[in-house]
């Protein structure tokens, strides 16, 4: 499904990106693990398109595309979705105009029929229930004056209504406390299947407790440094980063 | 004075003297008009060394060659004629139309009994002559544009409104200018008056059929007795061709509330004069506006509120959104008084600009005499967030469309200040017409 080859980058000067390799199956779940500043989240934002982020070598190919020329919105709409680290706040926008938005230039650019206000009301009733958020959260504006639990749950939220190919969670375990976590991985686990694949990016192996990985990728420097199954994760959870790291360099 | 400038605007005003042939218009307006067409002949014209005129451009005044509509072509037009310009679904209990400049009963839906009474200073009915004497006390030393409109007034509203029934009214003064072979002024001059607890919901609408060429010269004093309350929402939507000036000044007495929310869109040239001066204690006044310049517009809002006496709050919001080449001024100045203490009064300017060859010049001022005072101003200038705009390009939503999601949020803090729903659907369609249609001159 999606297969990134060499992939190098950089933001301005500086080099985030060296030569990154990975594989990524239809029904896989991938995890992405690294100390701070390896490239993780960089890696995340590349593949949803956002600028500012130079590739300077490589290829990332997705069903078969190009992804790399495609637009932010035409990766969204092809089954690409990025959960934020930080959702961002939209004053003014109301959540449930823009998700219902959202999702119907998606389908649009899919050539799928727009759902009305009340099919679309139904689904997103029926999504907000699996991610335990409340109702009137859908009536504020998007992520504005939410908690950071809040956000985190409408970001899964959109997961679970735009049900994309490939979704990659950037950092979501950050900031949760334990139910939040298991709410937010509860939505994430509802969305597993055979035809959809997940990159979980993450600090800590926690995460991982929640929602099991069939690999455990270790990227540091920009490139990935190891890959295993999901005791890799436990491994690094007793030993540090350093374990690897210096082994590496050794 | 220059004599070489602004000579075709002071030559009609000059020669405009409302002699005693041309119209049986009433004996004490022609006295007021010829009064301030004799300072007009020595009011220098705008020009950009004086400081209100110093990023506002006024060079069309001087090469256009306007002319005084005599005859209004009101008669012309019957209520189908002017569907297109009314609020669709609205409440509005009474209507009063101004064509060209003049009052226009056959278009207009007026009740009575309800404790408003119209008068037209063109109109047959005696005009109390209390009324006359708040019209007459105009400083006519200083403005230009101001002196113009009284040198050539023909006609406006004075709204007069009691108390006794306590109830709410709402009043549309619906200004429809309908195209002209030769470039026209119209120059109408409106007074509302509301007693001692008596309350109003006033819209106040610029707009025209088909795309003409002319420059609406406007004037509307308003008077707001002890404990009154007015809500009072300005809708500018003149043609894309038109010149536009409004002198507003709102007179606040004691415990009165006003409440205006104003959206600026149309016109190639468009201010805004507005003045709100405190008169009495524990008054407040709250002022919200849009400012909109798309290709080609230039448009200016000069704000002044002189809190004059204690205990009195005001708070302004002004937000502009730029695009293409369009150009927005904003000089709103807070003035407190030496005794005016325990004033509360905050002002502020808000610009997002969504084009790099669009200008905005702002001058957000406090001028503060007392000592015990609450009072903050402040301005700025932004593009859209790239933030926000990937957020919303990365869950698909297409550039244009995110960029416009972003510019609704943006006005939308303004329109939903309107409290009426027919009236805030109707700005909402108007700011999105406005964007829809930003790009083609980009």
């Amino acid at each position: 499904m999606l297969t990134i080859e060499n992939l190098k980058a950089a933001a301005g000067e500086k080099e985030i990106l060296r030569g990154l390799d990975l594989q990524v199956n239809a029904g896989e779940v991938h995890a992405i693990m690294g100390p701070n500043g390896s490239g993780k989240s960089s890696l995340a934002h590349i593949l949803a398109g956002r600028e500012g982020l130079d590739v300077k070598d490589g290829s990332v190919t997705f069903d078969g595309r190009d992804l790399l020329e495609l637009e932010p919105e035409e990766r969204a709409a092809a089954g690409v979705f990025l959960a934020f680290q930080y959702p961002v706040e939209l004053p003014g926008v109301n959540n449930t105009h823009f998700l219902k938005e959202a999702l119907n230039a998606q389908r649009r650019n899919r050539g799928e029929e727009e759902l009305d206000s009340v099919a679309f009301m139904k689904l997103v009733r029926e999504k907000m229930e699996l991610v335990s958020m409340k109702p009137e959260l859908l009536k504020r504006q998007v992520n504005a004056g939410f908690s950071g639990g809040e956000k985190k749950r409408n970001e899964i939220l959109q997961l679970t209504l735009f049900e994309p190919r490939l979704a990659i969670l950037d950092e979501t375990d950050s900031g949760l406390d334990i139910d939040a976590l298991r709410t937010v991985s509860e939505g994430v686990n509802a969305v597993r299947s055979e035809e959809r694949a997940i990159i979980l990016v993450t600090h800590y192996q926690r995460l991982l407790d929640y929602i099991e990985p069939d690999f455990v990728h270790v990227l540091a420097d920009g490139r990935i440094i190891r890959s295993g199954d999901k005791t890799l994760a436990l491994e690094l959870e007793k030993k540090g980063y350093n374990w690897i790291t210096d082994s590496e360099a050794a | 004075m220059n004599q070489s400038e602004g000579t075709l605007i002071r030559r009609l005003a000059c020669d405009h003297q409302p002699a005693e042939k041309s119209r049986d218009e009433n004996p004490w307006l022609r006295v007021l008009k010829k009064e301030a067409a004799s300072w007009i002949c020595d009011l220098p014209l705008p020009n950009r060394k004086m400081e209100a005129w110093r990023y506002t451009p006024v060079e069309f005044i001087d090469s256009t060659a306007f002319t005084v509509d005599e005859e209004a072509p009101f008669e012309a037009l019957d209520p189908s004629d002017i569907e297109e310009l009314l609020l669709p679904g609205s409440e509005w209990t009474d209507r009063v139309v101004f064509v060209n400049g003049r009052y226009a009963p056959g278009l207009s839906d007026l009740k009575t009994g309800n404790g408003m009474t119209l008068y037209t200073l063109a109109g047959e009915s005696k005009l109390p002559s209390g009324f006359k004497r708040q019209i007459g006390q105009a400083d006519l030393s200083d403005r230009f544009f101001f002196t113009l409109n009284n040198a050539l007034m023909s006609d406006g509203a004075v709204i007069h409104v009691t108390g006794q029934s306590g109830a709410r009214r709402r009043l549309e003064l619906l200004h429809i200018t309908v195209g002209m072979p030769d470039p026209v002024i119209h120059n109408p001059r409106h007074l509302v008056v509301l007693e001692n607890n008596a309350g109003l919901e006033l819209v106040e609408r610029y707009t025209s059929l088909g795309k003409s060429s002319y420059f609406n010269n406007a004037v509307i004093d308003i008077h707001l007795s002890e404990g009154s309350e007015l809500l009072h929402t300005r809708l500018q939507e003149e043609s894309e061709l038109a010149q536009h000036l409004s002198h507003l000044t709102v007179k606040l007495e004691r415990q009165s509330h006003y409440q205006q929310v104003s959206l600026a869109a149309g016109g190639a040239w468009s201010r805004t004069d507005a003045q709100i001066i405190f008169n009495g204690e524990h008054a407040h006044a709250e002022l919200d506006g849009l400012i909109l310049a798309g290709s080609k517009q230039l448009n200016d809002v000069h704000l002044e509120v002189l809190h004059e006496v204690p205990n009195c709050t005001s708070r302004e919001h002004f937000k502009g959104l730029l695009s293409a080449n369009g150009k927005i001024v904003f000089d709103g100045k807070i003035l407190v008084a030496r005794d005016a203490q325990k004033t509360d009064a905050a002002l502020n300017n808000e610009n997002l600009m969504l084009s790099r060859s669009a200008e905005v010049d702002t001058k957000p001022q406090l001028e503060i005499f007392a000592d015990d005072v609450k009072c903050s101003h402040g301005a700025t200038v932004g593009e859209l967030d790239p933030e926000m705009l990937f957020y919303l390009r990365s869950r698909g939503i297409p550039k244009a469309e995110a960029e416009r999601m972003l510019c609704t949020a943006f006005a939308n803090e303004v329109v939903s200040r309107i409290s009426e729903s027919s009236l805030r659907d109707h700005a909402k369609r108007m700011v999105l017409r406005r964007l829809a249609s930003r790009g083609e001159a980009a």
